[in-house]
């Protein structure tokens, strides 16, 4: 069992080396600019989205905006709000996104950093937030992407806490951002952690799912490395108040929790069909 | 890509400058403003900033924009600083005793060559729409 443990902590190790520190300079305001039109266009045409409550963002300042977040591996939640808050304060207002690590090594996604996009760590989030711009993070991650698509409307996110931490140790203020529409870009039938487990992916890649889905074009899709194509189900983003973490961790928790759930609740009672919204 | 409406109000041009002249009453003309707030401080002028942000599709699109223009009775026109680029402006011109032209412009142009332009021309619809409705608010600010 010894020589196990040594090689899972070599394999760790060996992705945890290879997980960029971030460089805040990649952001390019004016790429960003050159790519809204068309992220505008997939907005709008394909995920018809509506994104509200734009304005209970602190207009300047360092902010932690904290998302449920649906979609699998290909989350619309995240371009979504990436674009509106672009277009709501300017590309020139610094605006950061964590993503998994696996998310940031992907060659095939070289250009995120541009965006904005950096490695999912506490230094990463404190380094950008210690600058004075806003960082959005997914706290669930894969633990909540991948959640069956009749549970779409229930916030995950999975008892992680760091964001919490994070919060106080940089006296920032939370801003909860809820979504709703995403996990319906596909069937998701399943996390598959006892699969996970089983090839102990989660000891060696921090992967504690190995997600099964039915989705566009595989047919029957186990892991969506790959991604997917995803239905052009109706986006709907709404930012909620902004909490401070003054109190215990477990306690800031909960409130931003019960903030994204109360969200999530109102937009889908608002949905009358899944897909179309 | 540069759309224009325009309309014949049955108003003089001081009348219906005392409502274009005053762009902090524009959210009561303006449909579709989810956000207009004024940047800089004092009475409106050439110089005059505000953050302009209109819905348009899925989500909110404008920026700062500065007025440039500000001819009392006969134009007001403004530039953007951020956010897409655009100029837009509110000529009044005479149409007999009484009554005045009012003409509506915005030009606009978004980044990202072939999408840009593919943006531009699919939005052009809502920002007509957009025109037409602040006329007739102002027609009925003006002519009630």
């Amino acid at each position: 069992m010894t020589g196990v443990a040594d090689i899972l902590d070599w394999a760790r190790q060996q992705v945890a080396k290879r997980v960029p520190k971030a460089d805040l300079d990649q952001r390019d305001p004016d790429y960003i600019r050159d790519q809204l039109p068309g992220l505008w266009l997939l907005a709008s045409l394909y995920f018809r989205a509506d994104v509200r409550g734009l304005d209970r963002i602190p207009a300047e300042g360092p902010v932690l905006l904290v998302g449920n977040h649906s979609g699998g591996n290909v989350p619309p939640d995240t371009f979504v709000f990436t674009l509106a808050f672009c277009s709501y304060f300017g590309v020139e207002r610094p605006f950061y996104q964590l993503v998994h690590n696996l998310v940031a090594l992907y060659p095939a996604l070289g250009w995120l950093p541009k965006f904005g996009t950096v490695a999912a760590s506490p230094d990463n989030a404190r380094l950008a937030l210690e600058s004075g711009a806003a960082v959005l993070v997914y706290p669930g991650g894969d633990y909540e992407v991948y959640r069956p698509s009749w549970q779409r409307h229930v916030v995950e996110l999975g008892g992680r806490k760091g964001f919490v931490r994070l919060a106080r140790e940089t006296a920032v203020p939370i801003v909860p951002v809820a979504s709703v529409g995403g996990q319906e870009t596909a069937l998701f039938l399943g996390r598959g952690q006892g699969l996970a487990r089983l090839l102990m992916l989660d000891k060696v890649l921090r992967l504690k799912s190995l997600p099964i889905s039915v989705a566009l074009p595989w047919g029957l899709n186990v892991t969506d490395w790959l991604g997917h194509i995803p239905l052009p189900a109706k986006i709907v983003i709404e930012v909620q108040e902004p909490i401070e973490a003054t109190g215990d961790d477990q306690a800031v928790y909960d409130e931003v929790v019960a903030s994204l759930q109360a969200g999530v609740d109102r937009l889908a009672a608002e949905r009358r069909f899944p897909v179309i919204g | 890509m540069r759309v224009e409406r325009r309309v014949t109000l049955n108003a003089d041009r001081d009348t219906v400058w005392k409502v274009l002249g005053d762009p902090d009453g524009y959210p009561s003309l303006l449909p579709h403003l989810q956000r207009w707030e004024a940047v800089t401080e004092g009475p409106p002028g050439v110089g005059s900033r505000y953050t302009v942000l209109w819905e348009v599709g899925a989500i909110p699109v404008g920026g700062i924009v500065e007025v440039v223009e500000f001819d009392t009775a006969r134009d007001l026109a403004w530039i953007s600083i951020t956010g897409v680029t655009q100029r837009g402006r509110f000529r009044l011109r005479d149409a007999g005793p009484g009554r005045t032209t009012v003409t509506f412009r915005l030009a606009y142009h978004s980044d990202g060559g072939l999408l840009g332009l593919i943006a531009d021309r699919i939005a052009a619809r809502q920002v007509g729409r957009s025109l037409s409705e602040s006329l007739k608010n102002l027609q009925r600010l003006v002519e009630s």
